[in-house]
Parts: structure tokens; sequence; C-alpha cells
């Protein structure tokens, strides 16, 4: 009997940890140690695709929208994931992608102009910039938008500017990326093109443009800068109303109605490009397999489908376009800042 | 839609025959965790997380998020039924809310009740899973719409109660727990600042620049500190195992157990909803309440069976009372809580007022699922009790290398980064040595969790403010939060100053 005792227990525990053993081994265990993949066997492993943001903002729905088209259309068998990597307006993931997954083909990154900014400001700059990665293609192009609660005393893009003139302490501005990125320079463009100290301006950072609008809905910031894309449907409801949008001209669908920064008497556009990064040192086999992917699902019904419900304008540029533009871009935005005194 | 609606959703996700497997098992390794010694609910859900991380990774993310949290969730109140067993058969707790079990459960084993003792606290842990559910479903709304309205003033000073209260009761000296507080919130610290974008404390160390993974940390501190323990002090074995014989109550049995029961339940789930007091209290207070209540008290200490009823239900009614504080706000209130805020975290989704409007099927499917594995744990733990006490006898050469193996397959199943399997040692011999010096490890992690939050609402809130720190207290909630906070560190110190004896809450 007590033997047999003993067995039992034995048997139990042994049950346990041989189960637990084998799920912690298998399925995931050899996914990001592949190095140099040949075009024929990329990929062997799941995919993932990190948005370097909270959930909910324009890299998250980007990094989404891919990941569903390419398994929606059978584009790409293997499943890809979607990962969130918030933090300091992407700088944080862009340090752990330009260095500890310098070499995994298997793990890619969705970015805009932040990529850029972060890496062109003075203030918390990030070492790391787009030649530290392998631009892969330029997917979409969206704009920047200035939004208020819907019962807010501010009607116009001009009644924020004014106020902020009279006094910069009362109004908060809030965005969802950190100080000098992205969501800061959308929203003090136009207070700089007004005359404003763009240094006066209070601005609040929350990790992703989901977690600003809800900071604007709760009551604890007056006005957010955020992408145009991101907020039609909170407009949509009638939860939020926009002001302003970045534009050069007014946009389609749900903000149509929407004045532009230079209607507004604002003379500044700012335009939002979201891309698809590999990493820096991506094997030529799996950079040639994700061009030739993504060329064919920007021409997919499906891709034309999340297009339209998110709101982006379609704007395909492939790696080698791509890589010329962000040369260019970086120009744009270094003047930019050196407009603002913000620059490395 | 409305609550019910919400829940019935929530069942249908819940139902889903990998989640009903899910819960099976959490239950299952929960109940084990509780019973081993060695192993408590919070290292036991900090092990799982990479496991269940890698069995989920080929699901969508809020789905996978929702499997695994009804997992962890299950080995946490799974815990608190297992806890029991060892406190009646062997007067040895697995946990420590189960230490006041031991007074009347072992009794009753030698009076040759333990089968009736153990089944009574199996339907107390029911009831009280029963009324903690409740409880959520009706708190769990309201009170997110209410946090929705919190600022980053109100956050910072609820946090910062979350931790007072952590630190306040956590370990024999608050000094000791004071220093893990603010040694957790150094530790947070590293890695490139998430508001500015300025790395600290990484010296130039890529590796560094996504601060200190804090399952690492948690596995290392927790798992390994333990195994590291036991083999170094050589646990002695203890004494024989009472026989199981009667394992139904009789109709006398549950009469006298049901207002303890009730009783038990709802103190325990109020005291769980109550950040950094946590089932050891909850077992602490319903036994002193039993007691003060009892027609004959003297009977106490001699195997009365209100006794066990009472804070095995109170134990684990706080188990589910400590869920509404993560869910709703985001603020875990333990160390155990913590852990499982860091597993939500790991998937992206953010506990807090969102998450019942973001992710309804993660909210709603985890409190189905804890209804579900309450009734699972009733139905597994009333026949199988005595292979469960089997598992006592589980040795420790094949138990303690089990622990070592899945932390390390786990971190780096997670991580892929020998780095961490530094960290992860280094953090065990840490643990081992904090843990026999009594500096007790879970302020530590719940500081390395609540820092970075802590730091940037604080920072929100003084750029909203303009810099003035009045903002904490001008804002109503915000201050009752700060008096609150001062009062979890002042008043254990007054008692102790008039030399009152105060009751420790070591489980975290």
């Amino acid at each position: 009997m007590k033997t047999w005792k003993k067995v039992t227990s034995i048997a139990f525990t042994a049950v346990l940890a041989v189960g637990l053993a084998a799920c912690s081994s298998s399925e995931k265990g050899s996914e990001s140690k592949v190095e140099g993949a040949s075009a024929s066997d990329y990929p062997k492993n799941n995919i993932t695709i990190v948005a370097p943001s909270g959930a909910g903002g324009g890299w998250d729905l980007t990094a989404r929208s891919i990941a569903k088209t390419m398994n929606d259309t059978k584009l790409i068998e293997k499943p890809i994931v979607v990962e969130n990597k918030p933090g300091g307006g992407g700088a944080v993931y862009m340090a752990e992608f330009a260095t500890k997954e310098a070499k995994n083909d298997y793990v890619l990154m969705v970015k805009s102009p932040p990529i850029l900014i972060n890496n062109d400001k003075a203030e918390g700059n990030s070492p790391y910039g787009y030649k530290d990665t392998t631009p892969l293609a330029q997917l979409t192009r969206d704009y920047g938008a200035i939004v208020v609660k819907s019962d807010s005393s501010f009607e116009t893009l001009q009644d924020v500017l004014d106020a902020i003139k009279a006094d910069p302490t009362a109004v908060t501005l809030a965005g969802g990326s950190a100080p000098g990125s992205m969501d800061h320079l959308v929203g003090i463009l136009p207070a700089f093109e007004a005359g404003i100290d763009p240094k006066a301006v209070k601005y609040v950072s929350y990790d992703g443009g989901g977690e600003a609008v809800a900071a604007l809905l709760g009551g604890n910031a007056d006005v957010i800068a955020t992408d145009a894309s991101t907020i039609a449907t909170y407009a949509k409801s009638g939860d939020v109303r926009v002001l302003a949008v970045s534009s050069s001209e007014r946009l389609e669908g749900e903000l149509a109605d929407v004045p532009t920064y230079k209607e507004s008497g604002i003379n500044a556009e700012f335009t939002i490009w979201r891309g698809i990064f590999g990493p820096k040192e991506m094997s030529e086999g799996a950079k040639n397999y994700w061009s030739d992917k993504l060329a064919e699902m920007v021409e997919t019904d499906e891709w034309k489908a999340e297009l339209e419900k998110n709101g982006w304008a379609s704007e395909y540029r492939n790696s080698a376009d791509f890589t010329t533009y962000l040369e260019e871009q970086d120009k744009v935005i270094l003047e930019l800042l050196t407009a603002l005194g913000m620059q490395k | 839609m409305d609550t019910l609606q919400f829940l019935a959703d929530g069942f249908s996700v819940a139902f889903q025959w990998q989640n009903l497997l899910f819960a099976l098992v959490g239950v299952i390794i929960g109940t084990a965790v509780g019973v081993l010694p060695g192993i408590g609910p919070m290292s036991g859900v900090a092990l799982l997380i990479p496991v269940t991380a890698t069995i989920t990774s080929g699901m969508p993310t809020s789905a996978a998020a929702a499997s695994s949290i009804i997992l962890l969730a299950g080995v946490y109140y799974g815990a608190m039924y297992g806890g029991s067993t060892t406190s009646i058969l062997l007067n040895t707790p697995g946990e420590s809310s189960s230490v006041v079990t031991t007074l009347d459960g072992y009794q009753m084993a030698q009076q040759g009740r333990a089968g009736v003792a153990l089944a009574i606290s199996a339907i107390g842990s029911f009831c009280a899973g029963i009324v903690a559910l409740i409880g959520l479903v009706l708190l769990a709304e309201p009170l997110s719409n209410v946090a929705v309205k919190f600022g980053p003033a109100e956050y910072f000073s609820l946090m910062l109660l979350g931790l007072a209260a952590v630190s306040g009761l956590a370990g024999k000296s608050m000094t000791k727990a004071l220093i893990m507080t603010v040694l957790g919130l150094m530790l947070g610290t590293i890695g490139i600042d998430a508001v500015s974008g300025i790395a600290r404390f990484t010296y130039d160390q890529p590796i560094l620049y996504s601060g200190l993974e804090f399952l690492t940390v948690a596995v290392g501190l927790f798992a390994l500190g333990e195994v590291f323990k036991t083999i170094l002090e050589k646990d002695e074995e203890t004494g024989a195992i009472a026989k199981i014989h009667r394992i139904m109550p009789t109709k006398q049995d549950l009469k006298d157990s049901a207002i303890p029961i009730t009783r038990g339940s709802l103190l325990g789930f109020f005291i769980g909803v109550l950040p950094g007091a946590g089932a050891t209290l909850a077992s602490f207070f319903s036994y002193m309440t039993e007691k003060k209540f009892s027609k004959n008290p003297e009977t106490f200490g001699k195997g009365n069976i209100a006794g066990v009823a009472g804070p095995e239900s109170a134990n684990n009614a706080a188990s589910g009372g400590a869920m509404i504080p993560l869910l709703t706000l985001g603020i875990p209130g333990s160390g155990t809580t913590a852990i499982l805020m860091g597993a939500l975290i790991m998937y992206n989704i953010q506990p807090g007022p969102l998450l019942f409007d973001e992710h309804p099927e993660v909210a709603w499917g985890l409190i189905a699922s804890m209804f579900i594995g309450n009734l699972m744990l009733l139905v597994l733990n009333m026949p199988l009790v005595r292979v469960f006490a089997k598992i006592i006898e589980t040795p420790k050469k094949y138990l303690l290398p089990m622990i070592v193996a899945i932390s390390f397959f786990g971190v780096y199943a997670v991580q892929y980064t020998t780095f961490d399997l530094f960290l992860l040692l280094g953090c065990g011999v840490l643990g081992y040595l904090l843990s026999k010096n009594d500096y007790p490890v879970a302020p530590l992690v719940l500081a390395l969790v609540l820092g970075p939050m802590i730091e940037n609402n604080m920072r929100r809130a003084l750029t909203i403010s303009n810099g003035d720190f009045s903002i904490f207290f001008t804002k109503p909630l915000s201050l009752v939060f700060i008096v609150a906070a001062a009062a979890w560190l002042l008043v254990p110190l007054l008692l102790k100053l008039r030399g009152r004896k105060v009751i420790i809450n070591e489980e975290g």
C-alpha cells in the first residue's frame, strides 16, 4: 500500500512536469533564432509585427490590418501575431528592435514619422533611426488632427490658439506620443505658426492614441492632437469634435466637414506616412519575400477594405522608393524641428 | 447591453472547450500548489505565466489573454482550496492564508473527522467563490464607470495607497517592507523613460533599454528563491498524515457551518477588495469573528467546525474580492494580483476602467470562468481529496528540479535572452537572502510593477497643474487615497507603539 501511494504521487507530479515542460518547449521554442534564411524556407515560424505603442493607435491598427490581410488572403500562411510594445513614443521598442532583434527575420515593426523625429530631436533623443532598420514598404498616408470633447467651449482651432495665447498654463494639450514626437508636433505646429512659444504649450503624453482619447473623454485634457483616421470613429459617435486636420486639402468621409490648418489661417501641414520595417540585418531572402508579398497585398480587395474601414489613404512605395522618401522626409523633419528650436 | 448580457457573453467565452480545459488545468495545478508547502500561489502563478504564454501563442491576442488569465486565476483560487488540505491533515499550512485552519482543522483530524473538515472547507470555499462572484458582477461595472473619471492625480494617489497598504502589512518589520518597496521603485526606473524617451541606468547596454523584465524578477525571487531556501535549510518532513475516513458532513455539521460560511464569505470579500489586505488577514478576521459570535467559544481550538468553515470561506472570498481593484482600477492589491496584472500586460491588456469596454471578453470571461472553476473545485475536491492529500508526499528531490526546470524553460521561452537567465539566477539568490533575513519580497514586486505607472501619472498630473504639487491634495478623491495611504502606514505603527500585537499579512 505504501509503495503504491508513493508511485501515484510520483506519477502525478511527473505528469504535471512533463505536461508543463512539453508545453513550454513546443510551438514557440525555435521562433527567433533563425538567421540568414534563404528565400525558399522563409518563413519557417510564426511572424510577429510589433506596434511600438499601446493598443488602439495608428501603429497598432496598421499592424493589425497587415496581419489580418496577409493571413486572410493566405498570402502568408504562417500566423502573424501583433504585439504592442509601448513607451517613449516608440523609442523604447526602437532601441530593442535596433539591437536585440537586429538579425531576427521574424520580427517586423510598423512605424511612421517618429522614427525620424525621435532620432532628430534634442530632448529624449533616440540614438536609433531609420538607418538602423530595413525599410520594406510605405503603405498608407494619414494626417494629424486637433480634437476637443464634444461639449468643449472651443469651437475652432483659433479659439484654442487664443486661449493658449491668453494663458498657456490654462490649456492642457495631450497626445499619444512622447514630448517632441509626432502628436506633440501636430499639436504645437499651429501654435508655433500663430506666434506662440512652442515650449510654453502644456503637453501631457500618454501611451498611445487610445489613452489620449480616454484622457480627453474623462476631462483630464482640454485638447488632444492625434491622427485623423483614429479619431474618425469617435467623431462619428459624437463623443468628440475635430477642430482641424493637418492635410493640404479637405479629407473625404467622416471628417469632410473639418477645415484644414490652412483654412483655419495656419500656414502649415503635416503628413503622417506609415510603413513597415524589417530588422537592420534582415536576410536577403526574407527581405525579398516581404517586398513581393507586400506589393501583392496592396492590390488585394481585402487590403482596400481595411484602408476604407480605417479611413487611410493608400500610398504604396516599395523598399527602394521608401528609403529615398525617408531620406527626403528626414531633411523636412530636421528643418521643422530647427524652426521650432528642438533639433538635435 | 446590460450587465447580465455581458455576463452571458462571458459564459460563452468561458464555456469554449479550450477555456474549460484551461480552467480545469488551472484549478488542479492551483490545488497542487496549495497543497505543496514549498510553493505558494505567488510563485505558482509566476511560474505558469511563460507556460501559458507559450501554449496560447498561436491564438489572437484577446482570446489568448482570456484563456491564459483564466488558467492563472484558477491557480490563484485553486491554491486557496488546496492550502487547507495540509493544514487539516498535517498541521502544516500549505499557504499562510490557511494558518488558522490548523487550529481547529487538525484537531478535527485527530478526532477522526479529517474528511468532514476537508469537505466543509471545500463547500465553504465554493460558497465564498459564489459570493465573490456576485460581488464582482454587481460592483465591477459601476466601479469601472467611476474609474473612467480618474485623472492622473487620482491614479497616482490610488497606486500610492496600494503600495502603502502592502508595505504596511507585509512581513514582520515595516522598515524592511519599505526598504523593499523603495528598492522595487528604483529597479522600475531602469530602462528608457516612457515619457521623455531618455535612457536611465542602462549604462549603454541595449539589453537594459526595455527595463528589467518583471516576469524574470518575479519567477526568480519567488520560485527559485523558495527552491534555494528549501535546499539550504533542509526543511524536515513533518509528522504523519491523518487518515481520512468519512467525507460527507452530517446534517448537523452543515447546520453548524452555514452561518460561519456566510459570514466568512462576506467578510472575506470586503477585506479582499481592500488593497494590501489579502486572504491571510481575511481568514484571521473570520476566525476571530466566529469565536466572538460563538455560543461556546471555549470549543475553538478543540475541533470546532466553525473554526474551519469561516476562515476557509473567508480566504477564498478574499481572492475573489482582490480581483475587483485589479480589473476595474488596474491596481493590484497584493503580490499575486500584481503578477496576474503583469500577465495581462504581457498580452497588451491593460487592466483598468477601459478593460470592460475594450476587452469585455477578457473581463467577463474571467468572471464567468471563476464560477465554473469553483464548481470544478467542489466536484474535484470532494471525491479526490485523498488523491490531493498524496501530493504532499512528493519527495523534494523530484519537486525542486521540476521547479528549477520550469523556471528556466519558461523565462527563456518568453525572453529569448541569456541575460534574463542570469537575471533569473541572480534574483533567485537574492530572493533566498531576502526571505532568510525577513525582508518581504511582495512589496518589491508590486513596486516594480506600479513604479513606472506611478511615475508617469505623477508627471502627467504635475504637467496639468503646472508643477503644483497641491493637485494631489485639492482633488477630493486623490486626497482620500493619500489620507488612506498614510493611515495604512501609521495605524499599525501606532498600535505597535502602544504595545498591541499587529496581524501581518505574509501572503502578500
